[in-house]
């Protein structure tokens, strides 16, 4: 059944192709009788010709080229319109983009609270999140006179304030964060970047090993953490292999 | 020797920190290294180089570079952006100063000591005075594009040379600015021009700038007329550090492929005048970056990311060949990561950051000597203990029957009650940890798990009491009577707890009686550090190891030397053990066999029989191959005191369980290796 169904396939295929040989002499034919009504056919090709045998018919110049004309004014249409459908997709993706962002902000009751909170108040607490934070550099701070203990009393009682959160001034902080990152980010491609020619331990290693008069184990073995892929991959294929051999027995 | 059921355990998976910076001072002689983890260690060369202090440590405090100054003080600067002072004393961070340019690159202090330079990832140098209680910010020097990445002064304090990516600055110190600007990437052809980063700088009194970059060169320039003197090319990696000796005639440079190379200045013709620099020596002792180097009046030292130091003597700088001379190699710490809960076979391990706690497997057959016994119960990980905080850990302790767990950060105390119900272990914190004041140096419990004492600073040591079900009680803080400004780093009980040993900083060792908490004498000052002290379960002699490999017994209730020290200091030890280079750290009795210590360095493990004659030094020290293949009769002959093994190796920790019994944690260094950052691929021919 199967192999009768692909031997159609293959022949359906065989004609098509014939057919396109054929498309193509005639094409070539056209052209010569263009350049000045050539006589011959091309003698390698004469085989194919046998369906269409039957002479060319005849088109006169402005027939032909408002043919083509038409045609390119279809294909010019056509990609317009695909443009244009590109386009809308994209406004319509846009406008989801915002809506989605809308929903991800907070209620607009809750941005016109906080808008409205004191603002010395709010200044204060981060003051007092940053002495918290930094215990050790107290004279520079306690020289505005503020002490900590009072600054707690006068945390804002306002509505959100219940949960046990605390706001923290956390833009020095990121900033030193964010310096020291990119220092270690200079040593680490300077030290292990790209052109810095590093090998695996595993390679270097064993390259020793080889020069070595004394053969030891491969150095992949020591680390267990090595060919773990391969290795459960070597377990499942025992495992199946084995459940078919069971059942070959059975 | 005697023969021992040994478990060798191999599953302590600790990885050492590379070295990122060394620091040697010529007075005091000794070496301050600081390791990628923040770890901070001096070791001290004229004690058998004995890692004297170690301050663990801290996450968010990477130290880039260390220095001497002002005598001996010793002060670090890392990417966290702080200039920190070390107390050597108390071990940990002193105080410490932002340097307000951002992280810190590299700092290097002038010829007195009296003023720090520091390089920032602002392009910026600034200049700190040392003064008493710290550093104080004295001024700006002119600020360029470009991080600073190294920094040398001019021996005569007017100058200092800064290299940053692609560039080599000379700073006026004096007025502040930049009175040279060399381009070290002049001379490559623009097509195949890569960033060069100066990776390390040095200032001749010559008013030569030697510079080592990733091109892997060497290169010498003149400063005032900002031209290239030499130029050699040392590596096709990079020539990560470099350092000057301090006649100004050697320089050792460390690369990227872990070689390192001394440059020596010669004279080109026998007896000319006209001198250059020339490369002599390469080594090749690191696997590794190697990124930090030292240069010794007598050795080139090198540290590498492969966590080793190593120190190469020069030979021309050495009176005579001999043990002096010869290589040395540290991979591990001198002090101890593992301790033993004896009864419970429990071994709990300390790691930087968290403890784990390992039952020990066991087996139900026997066999002859040299057999490796199948395991029918695979040891088992019961626990990990995370220590919470950027803090890493100083030291911890498991209760000889397991049941208690205390360890130790520089700012917190923790002691936890384990329960083990079959296979299950539950563990439980301790609440209201009596307040002290910290770190705790060292922890070390009863040998009844009845007390707990805790190494602390100024010579004191605190007694806790163990309290079931999980408490505790301060008894007691023992000091000593003379006060001392350095803290506690090994203890020693009895079995039958009624003393205590605690060896301070300035290696002087006090006893306490347990039983009136009152202090009871103090051993003979000897002039050398102390790695390792242990109380005899059934005679109560102290006996002290120390770092130049020398032994003492001392006999506590008798408060003097027992007659077989005496013996041992006339006749003198084998010329072999005392040419071991790596100090003893763990001490160990036999119950059964009270003649018998156990000890062990890193090499090797050693029972140490005292009912047997002393060996001299035209006999061989290590004769227990030998002996077995001798006659019985023959072999009475030949026996000496020191029974030595060599089979395990690198050995971390090794302590006898029960009478014949013993635990042996290995971690062979191929293991650690493979967990290191990536080398350098190394062409070798033929492969």
């Amino acid at each position: 059944m199967r192999g009768r169904r692909g031997g159609g396939r293959l022949r359906r295929k065989l004609e098509s192709f014939r057919a396109g040989l054929g498309a193509m002499a005639r094409r070539a034919g056209r052209q010569r009788r263009a350049a000045g009504g050539g006589s011959a056919a091309l003698p390698s090709l004469p085989s194919f010709e046998d369906e269409a045998d039957e002479a060319p018919e005849e088109v006169s110049f402005d027939v032909a080229r408002a043919a083509a004309e038409t045609e390119r004014k279809i294909a010019g249409e056509a990609a317009r319109r695909h443009r244009e459908l590109l386009k809308e997709k994209r406004r319509r993706r846009e406008e989801l983009f915002k809506e989605q962002k809308r929903k991800k902000l907070l209620p607009e009751a809750v941005l016109q609270e906080l808008a409205a909170a004191p603002p010395g108040r709010q200044s204060e607490v981060t003051h007092a999140a940053d002495q918290d934070e930094h215990p050790e550099d107290g004279p520079a701070r306690q020289s505005e006179g503020h002490v900590p203990g009072q600054l707690k009393k006068d945390k804002p009682k306002g509505t959100r304030s219940k949960g046990n959160y605390m706001a923290v001034h956390l833009k020095d902080q990121s900033l030193t964060g964010l310096h020291q990152q990119t220092a270690k980010d200079f040593l680490y491609t300077h030290l292990y970047g790209a052109g810095t020619n590093r090998t695996h331990a595993n390679e270097f290693f064993s390259l020793e090993n080889k020069k070595n008069p004394v053969k030891k184990a491969a150095v992949q073995f020591v680390d267990k953490s090595w060919g773990l892929e391969e290795k459960q991959k070597a377990m499942k294929f025992k495992k199946c292999w084995l459940a078919a051999k069971m059942k070959s027995l059975v | 020797m005697g023969e021992f059921e040994v478990h060798r355990v191999r599953f302590f998976s600790y990885v050492p920190a590379g070295v990122r910076c060394l620091a040697y001072h010529r007075r005091t002689d000794r070496l301050a290294l600081a390791r990628t983890d923040g770890a901070v260690e001096v070791y001290n060369f004229a004690a058998n180089y004995f890692q004297e202090k170690a301050i663990p440590g801290h996450e968010a405090r990477t130290v880039e570079a260390l220095c001497w100054a002002a005598g001996d003080r010793l002060f670090g600067a890392g990417l966290g952006g702080d200039v920190s002072e070390y107390d050597l004393e108390r071990l940990r961070v002193k105080r410490s100063v932002d340097g307000f340019g951002g992280p810190i690159w590299s700092m290097a202090a002038n010829a007195g000591g009296t003023r720090l330079a520091i390089g920032c990832e602002d392009g910026s140098v600034k200049l700190f005075h040392v003064v008493p209680d710290g550093v104080q910010f004295e001024r700006n020097l002119d600020r360029q594009q470009g991080r600073v990445l190294c920094l040398s002064w001019h021996p005569s304090e007017t100058h200092i040379a800064a290299g940053s990516v692609d560039l080599l600055r000379v700073l006026d110190v004096g007025s502040g600015r930049t009175v040279q600007r060399i381009m070290v990437n002049y001379h490559v052809q623009k097509s195949k021009k890569r960033e060069c980063v100066v990776w390390s700088v040095a200032f001749l009194s010559s008013g030569t700038v030697v510079s080592s970059d990733s091109f892997g060169r060497l290169q010498f320039w003149d400063w005032e007329r900002g031209t290239l003197l030499e130029s050699h090319t040392v590596s096709t990696s990079a020539v990560l550090s470099l350092a000057v000796s301090e006649k100004e005639d050697s320089i050792v440079v460390g690369t990227s492929a872990g070689a390192t190379y001394q440059f020596q200045l010669l004279p080109v013709k026998m007896g000319s005048q006209d001198k250059h620099w020339v490369r002599t020596k390469p080594f090749q002792h690191h696997t590794h970056d190697v990124r930090a180097v030292a240069h010794s009046p007598t050795a080139l030292i090198s540290g590498g990311l492969d966590a080793q130091l190593v120190i190469r003597p020069l030979m021309e700088k050495m009176q005579k060949k001999g043990y002096e001379a010869a290589l040395r190699k540290f991979t591990f710490p001198h002090r101890r990561l593992v301790s033993c809960a004896r009864k419970a076979r429990l071994l709990l391990f300390q790691f930087s950051q968290h403890l784990e706690l390992w039952k020990l497997g066991s087996t139900d057959e026997s066999g002859k000597d040299g057999e490796v016994l199948p395991v029918c119960r695979a040891p088992e990980h019961l626990v990990q203990l995370k220590s919470k905080g950027p803090e890493h850990i100083y030291c911890s302790c498991v209760s000889p029957c397991g049941s208690w767990i205390a360890y130790s950060t520089a700012s917190r105390f923790h002691l936890y009650r384990a329960q083990y119900e079959g296979d299950s272990v539950s563990i439980k914190k301790v609440a209201n940890v009596p307040k002290l004041l910290l770190p705790a140096y060292q922890l070390q419990c009863s040998a009844d798990s009845g007390s707990l004492f805790v190494a602390s600073d100024q010579g004191s040591v605190h007694v806790l009491q163990l309290l079931e079900p999980g408490g505790c009680k301060h008894l007691h803080t023992l000091r000593p009577p003379s006060g001392t400004p350095e803290a506690v780093y090994l203890l020693a009980s009895s079995a039958d707890g009624n003393w205590l040993a605690a060896a301070s900083g300035d290696w002087e060792i006090h006893l306490y009686s347990l039983k009136r908490f009152k202090h009871h004498c103090t051993v003979p000052t000897y002039s050398c550090a102390v790695t390792a002290l242990a109380i005899h379960p059934v005679t109560n002699n102290l006996v002290i190891a120390y770092s130049d490999q020398q032994l003492f017994e001392f006999s506590i209730p008798e408060k003097q030397y027992t007659a077989w020290s005496r013996t041992v200091q006339n006749s003198g030890l084998h010329k072999a053990w005392l040419e071991r280079d790596s100090p003893i750290t763990h001490i160990a009795f036999n119950p059964k066999n009270p003649s018998h210590i156990l000890l062990h360095d890193v090499y090797m493990f050693c029972v140490l029989d005292k009912s047997l004659p002393l060996p001299d030094d035209s006999a061989s020290l290590m004769n227990q191959s030998a002996l077995k293949q001798l006659p019985e009769t023959a072999r009475k002959r030949q026996l000496h005191a020191f029974k030595i093994c060599k089979k395990f190796q690198p050995l971390l920790f090794a302590d006898l369980l029960d009478e014949n019994c013993l635990v042996m944690v290995e971690r062979p260094i191929m293991d650690i290796k493979t967990q290191l950052p990536p080398p350098i691929q190394q062409k070798k021919f033929g492969t």
